[in-house]
């Protein structure tokens, strides 16, 4: 019935490698072993009001 | 317009007048009156160069780095061995200790760690501790059971940023760049568990220094606050109905110094009052103390012993000795070392606290002043973590040993005992580092409690922090109403800054730094000690009581400790000056020579003020125009100043002993030493007004604090950062006009706030009250447009019964999709995404048991979670953004995430805006630029601000900052007003500003020809306008704006919560409830007293007083004391007083209403 979930992906927020994480896993970089992650921007388009 | 241009020359010609006709009138001529002071060379360049080499939290950093490289080694020197008291061969020994680098240990392997990364993800900054030991395990076996273990890590220490510890030491721009650093930041702070804490540098008065004062019955006393390595005692001497005693703590009362003096070996009545000096009006002050002990029949030491005993406390006694003795040994003047059990220093020592007594009874003037800055001492972050850092490691000790104990005590222990693993353990870490994450100092060992030591380093602006870094908390407490402490004192000078200070109950206690002064630290006193006696000291065992005082020998006094006297004092002293100026020894060496007192001080101590200042021989200054060239080239450095004896740094008690001219032109045969550039007086804070010199004092306090609130840019890593709560401002701009001290610090780089071009003028009304006008067409190009960005975090927890949070997928349909429209696939939102109020951040559920049986996580089903999804609760109507979502494991490896969600503010009625003089003001309205006033030129004024802002505050400085920016912005320079910059031409000065202005067709005095923007005639007035810096202040009416019809309310008292974080009501409060009586509107109190609060309906028994109850089934009030149901009558109440009467019956007091008709 639900669409199959999306994969996310996370961004080391040392050397930029893109990561994917799975519930229950430690969070470093696949690639540099940096362990801070950062979310990706969004996919949706956004309109933001410039007042 | 002719008339325009008419005013325009004018002035110009005027201008001429004055410069060239003038000189030829003989008896004045204006051009060498006016052209700067004749400065043989400009000194400007030491100033970068000495920041440079110091940095502006040097004082922070060299403490710590002292600690960690000379202090922790002494300490672990002191307690380095680890005997078994059941089998003293059995021992550990530390051999060595250093600090690693910084690390956090991850499944056995220490990562290396950067302080960014530590800040992002919550951990501590820190490096392991570690130690050599050497251990014997096995007694007295003849096998070789000596082992050695090398870097075994005891515990860790925060590392203060940029300190010889840390990863960014030495590093340039590029690298700090790298690890995601501010090349401006200055360091000198920790980051725990992610926040930044700064040890705020503690004022404390001299340790082992005498101290003349009188108390509260004008009784006049010397005190000493002896403080050692391992004894800290207060002794005072102080005189009472013209008798000497002793007051220490150790005695159950105060004892008749003679009977000390007679206690510690000095029998004799005459050598005493020889060595309290021969005039006999010395002896004469003294003799009544002399006849009390003679009364009182003590006359040897036997005796005066014995008189003592019982009278000392039970506490200090040791185990092995009882008695007076050991007290007057260890504890009395505990500075003071006996050493073979001589006490004739002791003795000496009291003779000269008597003298000084007596001096201060004969003639009141040679009473000590607390406040003088010369009396005071600096405790900085390696100090005090030193202290900290032997509690804890003595105590890890004491458990050591009673491990060993506990194994060397089995009958059966196996062949070898490793004491590495109790080394190890938490107890050093977790000290540390509660004590820096919480302030709250508690070190029963050294007895010192004291609260709020550490304070969250202030990331509002660039000059927050930095302001942060130097300021000093104070060692009274603040409810003390004594002007003393809180005034100016003279010996500030150039030490202290003048102008940063708060406003309110800690005002002119909390201080700051200036912009040049060093904090000392300690420094070895073995060698000074022995180069004291080799420079022709006599020691003080060799002399008699009667030498001691001999007219013209000075008694010799180093750091607190009398080392003997000295014939020729002056050349003394001029020989030890030589000596650190050649820099045979230490450079924050202080020599002082006090004529009053006959004395000559040398100070080695740390915790002492100083600043650098210029040699000047017979008043020449050993700067030549070579050596600030060389300077330039980069030949030279300020150390090599330093080491060549052209620059030197005096201490405050030191600083009386020289001759300081301001400017090299001012110096006179007498002078020995010359100011670097008078601006350095100030502090950073301080040295960002421009022109502070023509404002009036207070306002350059105001404008102290408010730099401080200022938003702008608060470092390079800014959007990198995940602070709380982050204040910035959109275009920042860098001050038209500058000093500089801003280019030192680095405002220039990282500013906070705008050049608005300004009208002094009235408009519309809204401006009354400091009020500004604002153009709406400048805010729509971005002025004082900010953003605030807000951190929200989330933890996925662990619980002990194996279970643990998730996070789910959003529900895409149904109810809840309309507030999960931001989340991803993962339950997180996305960054990018508009987050409006009641959205959902994170889908998190928890299970419903977290306690009991283990259940896996696996196998706990989707009824066994309950939500915990949270939402954001932002401003109703705007629209934040989330900016960047980060995932890390926190120190308990769960997964945290935290959310920086961004709202882009444009300034509206309300918010708060600041010129760099103090001048605050709200924004009164915005109006359309089209109806603002505007010049031929075009140009358009930003705000209006009132004019009567300026007379009744006086901020000259303000008009001038408008005249040089409006010169800058025409000409096309930035101009300069550092702090008495004239002569040295650090400040430009009216005239020539005036003169740019002519040259570029404005007016001399600053004002323009406007037009009104309504009607479009010309203003009957000109207008004062011109640029001015302008900070936008952290307060906005966004966040407190207020209001309420109906809301919650407190569950006990059923009247409307308070504050605007609960949402809560207005209170009418008691002074406005006296308005309301004295008016008479009686309806409105009763209104707001208990309609809008807490109405209640309750039953009186009109027969006994009591409140009853409603039965709804007879529908009738009963009594439940008098059980009848007539005599009942309805009445409204406040709720809270309907508790009272409760309450008070809940304690056996029976409040009874009687009613009458009303």
């Amino acid at each position: 019935m639900d669409p199959p979930p999306e994969q996310v992906n996370y961004i080391c927020g040392d050397c930029g490698m893109e990561n994917t994480l799975k519930p229950g896993d430690v969070i470093q970089c696949r690639e540099c072993g940096y362990r801070i992650l950062y979310k990706k921007r969004t996919r949706r388009i956004v309109q933001y009001e410039a007042r | 317009m002719g008339e325009k241009k008419d005013s325009l020359e004018d002035p110009t010609k005027q201008n001429q007048h004055v410069g060239k006709q003038l000189p030829d009138n003989p008896d004045i001529d204006m051009q060498f009156l006016s052209a700067p002071i004749k400065s043989a060379v400009d000194k400007y360049q030491l100033v970068p160069e000495f920041l440079k080499v110091r940095g502006l939290v040097k004082q922070h950093l060299d403490s710590f780095n002292y600690f960690v490289n000379i202090g922790i080694k002494k300490i672990v020197r002191a307690n380095d061995r680890i005997e078994s008291s059941l089998d003293p061969s059995v021992y550990v020994r530390f051999k060595n200790v250093r600090i690693g680098k910084p690390s956090v240990p991850s499944d056995g392997v220490d990562d290396e760690i950067c302080p960014q990364f530590c800040r992002l993800s919550d951990m501590t900054y820190a490096a392991p501790i570690l130690v050599n030991v050497e251990y014997n395990t096995q007694g007295n076996n003849p096998q070789k059971t000596r082992f050695e273990k090398n870097d075994v890590t005891i515990g860790r220490m925060p590392i203060m940023l940029r300190s010889c510890c840390c990863v960014l030491y030495g590093k340039d721009e590029a690298e700090l760049a790298r690890l995601g650093e501010c090349p401006l930041d200055p360091g000198g702070y920790f980051v725990i568990k992610g926040t930044e804490k700064v040890m705020l540098i503690q004022e404390q008065l001299s340790k082992n220094r005498i101290i003349i004062d009188s108390d509260k019955k004008g009784n006049i006393n010397a005190s000493v606050t002896s403080s050692t390595e391992d004894r800290k005692s207060k002794t005072v001497i102080l005189m009472e109905k013209g008798k000497m005693y002793l007051h220490l703590n150790m005695f159950s009362e105060k004892i008749p110094i003679m009977v000390v003096m007679k206690a510690m070996g000095m029998e004799s009545d005459q050598e005493v009052v020889q060595m309290v000096g021969r005039d006999p009006r010395y002896s004469a002050v003294l003799l009544p103390s002399i006849e009390e002990c003679a009364n009182k029949g003590i006359f040897t030491k036997q005796q005066a012993l014995e008189y003592l005993d019982p009278k000392a406390k039970r506490t200090y006694a040791s185990a092995s000795e009882k008695g007076a003795l050991p007290v007057l040994r260890d504890m009395f003047l505990a500075n003071v070392p006996v050493r073979q059990g001589s006490f004739r220093a002791k003795c000496i020592y009291v003779a000269v606290m008597l003298r000084r007594v007596i001096d201060a009874f004969l003639n009141k003037d040679t009473m000590d002043d607390k406040d003088y800055v010369g009396n005071k001492r600096l405790e900085l972050s390696g100090q005090l973590i030193s202290l900290l850092f032997e509690d804890l490691f003595k105590t890890m000790i004491d458990n050591v040993k009673k491990k060993m104990d506990e194994i060397m005590g089995k009958p059966s222990r196996s062949s070898r005992f490793d004491p590495a693993p109790y080394l190890c353990g938490d107890s050093i870490t977790n000290g540390l580092e509660r004590t820096l994450s919480t302030g709250n100092f508690n070190v029963k060992r050294f007895r010192m409690d004291r609260k709020g030591m550490t304070q969250v380093l202030a990331r509002l602006s660039f000059i927050a922090a930095m302001g942060h870094m130097t300021r000093i908390s104070p060692q009274f407490e603040k409810s003390r109403k004594v002007s003393g402490p809180r005034a100016l004192q003279p010996s500030q000078w150039g030490m202290l800054c003048p102008c940063d200070t708060p406003e309110g109950e800690a005002c002119g206690l909390v201080k700051n730094l200036a912009l040049m002064t060093h904090v000392t630290t300690d420094e070895e006193e073995g060698p000074l000690i022995s180069l004291c006696y080799y420079l022709g000291v006599e020691d003080l065992e060799l002399l008699s009581g009667e030498e001691l005082h001999t007219p013209n020998s000075f008694l010799v006094i180093f750091n607190g400790l009398i080392l003997g006297k000295h014939r020729r004092p002056q050349h003394f002293a001029a020989t030890m000056r030589k000596l650190r100026r050649a820099g045979k020894i230490g450079e924050f060496v202080s020599v002082y020579v006090n004529e009053k007192q006959c004395c000559v001080y040398v100070a080695s101590d740390g915790g002492r003020v100083c600043r650098p200042l210029v040699i000047a021989d017979k008043g020449i200054s050993r700067i030549k125009e070579h050596h600030m060239k060389e300077l330039l080239a980069g030949v030279r450095t300020f150390d090599s100043f330093l080491q060549d004896g052209l620059i030197e740094y005096l201490d405050v008690n030191e600083e009386n002993n020289a001759l300081i001219a301001l400017y090299e032109g001012e110096a006179t045969t007498e002078t020995t030493h010359i100011e670097i550039e008078p601006f350095t007086i100030l502090g950073v804070c301080a040295g960002l007004i421009p022109f502070p010199h023509h404002n009036q004092s207070p306002r350059n306090t105001y404008q102290c604090a408010m730099g401080k609130q200022a938003m702008g840019n608060i470092a390079y890593n800014q959007l990198r950062r995940m602070d709380t709560l982050l204040y910035l401002l959109v275009y920042p701009q860098r001050p038209l006009l500058t000093t500089k001290t801003i280019e030192l610090v680095g405002y220039d780089k990282l500013g906070a706030g705008q050049n608005a071009t300004v009208a002094v003028m009235s408009y519309s009304g809204y401006d009354i009250e400091d009020a500004i006008v604002m153009n709406k067409s400048s805010l729509d190009r971005g002025f004082g447009r900010c953003i605030v960005m807000k951190r929200y975090s989330a933890v996925l927890q662990k619980y002990e019964n194996d279970t643990q949070d998730r996070i789910l997928r959003p529900d895409r349909k149904g109810y809840g999709a309309k507030h999960m429209r931001i989340l991803d696939d993962d339950g997180i939102a996305s960054p990018g995404e508009i987050i409006s109020p009641q959205d959902i951040y994170i889908n998190k559920q928890s299970p419903a048991v977290t306690r009991g049986t283990r259940v896996p996580p696996s196998e706990l089903p989707n009824i066994g979670y309950k939500s915990s999804k949270q939402t954001f609760k932002g401003p109703e109507g705007e629209s934040c953004v989330v900016d960047r979502v980060a995932l890390y494991n926190d120190r308990h490896n769960n997964l945290s995430i935290k959310f920086l969600i961004r709202h882009t503010r444009r300034p509206e009625v309300g918010d708060k805006f600041s010129s760099r003089h103090g001048q605050k003001g709200v924004c009164g309205t915005i109006i359309q630029q089209e109806d603002f006033p505007f010049s031929e030129r075009g140009i358009c004024p930003d705000l209006i601000m009132n004019p009567h802002g300026f007379p009744s505050r006086m901020t000259v400085g303000k008009m001038i900052e408008l005249l040089g920016g409006k010169a800058g912005v025409s000409c096309g320079r930035f101009h300069y007003g550092s702090a008495f910059g004239e002569p040295s031409g650090h400040a430009d000065t009216v005239e020539a500003m005036s003169e740019i202005l002519v040259n570029k067709g404005f007016s001399y005095n600053g004002k323009d020809f406007l037009y009104s923007g309504i009607t479009g005639c010309p203003l009957q007035a000109y207008i004062f306008m011109g640029p001015i810096y302008y900070q936008k202040l952290k307060h906005m009416v966004l966040d407190k704006m207020h209001a309420r019809a109906d809301g919650p309310r407190v569950l006990l008292t059923r009247q409307p919560t308070e504050g605007r974080a609960r949402n809560g009501g207005l209170r009418v409060g008691e002074m406005e409830r006296d308005c309301l009586i004295a008016y008479g509107a009686s309806m409105l109190i009763f209104e707001r007293l208990m309609i809008s609060s807490d109405p209640f309906e309750v039953q009186v028994c009109r027969i006994c007083g009591l409140l009853g109850y409603y039965n709804h089934h007879l529908k009738t009030g009963i009594c439940s004391s008098c059980k009848k149901r007539d005599g009942m009558s309805t009445m409204k109440l406040p709720y809270a007083c309907k508790l009272l009467i409760q309450e008070l019956q809940s304690m056996n007091i029976v409040p009874r209403l009687k009613l009458a008709e009303a």
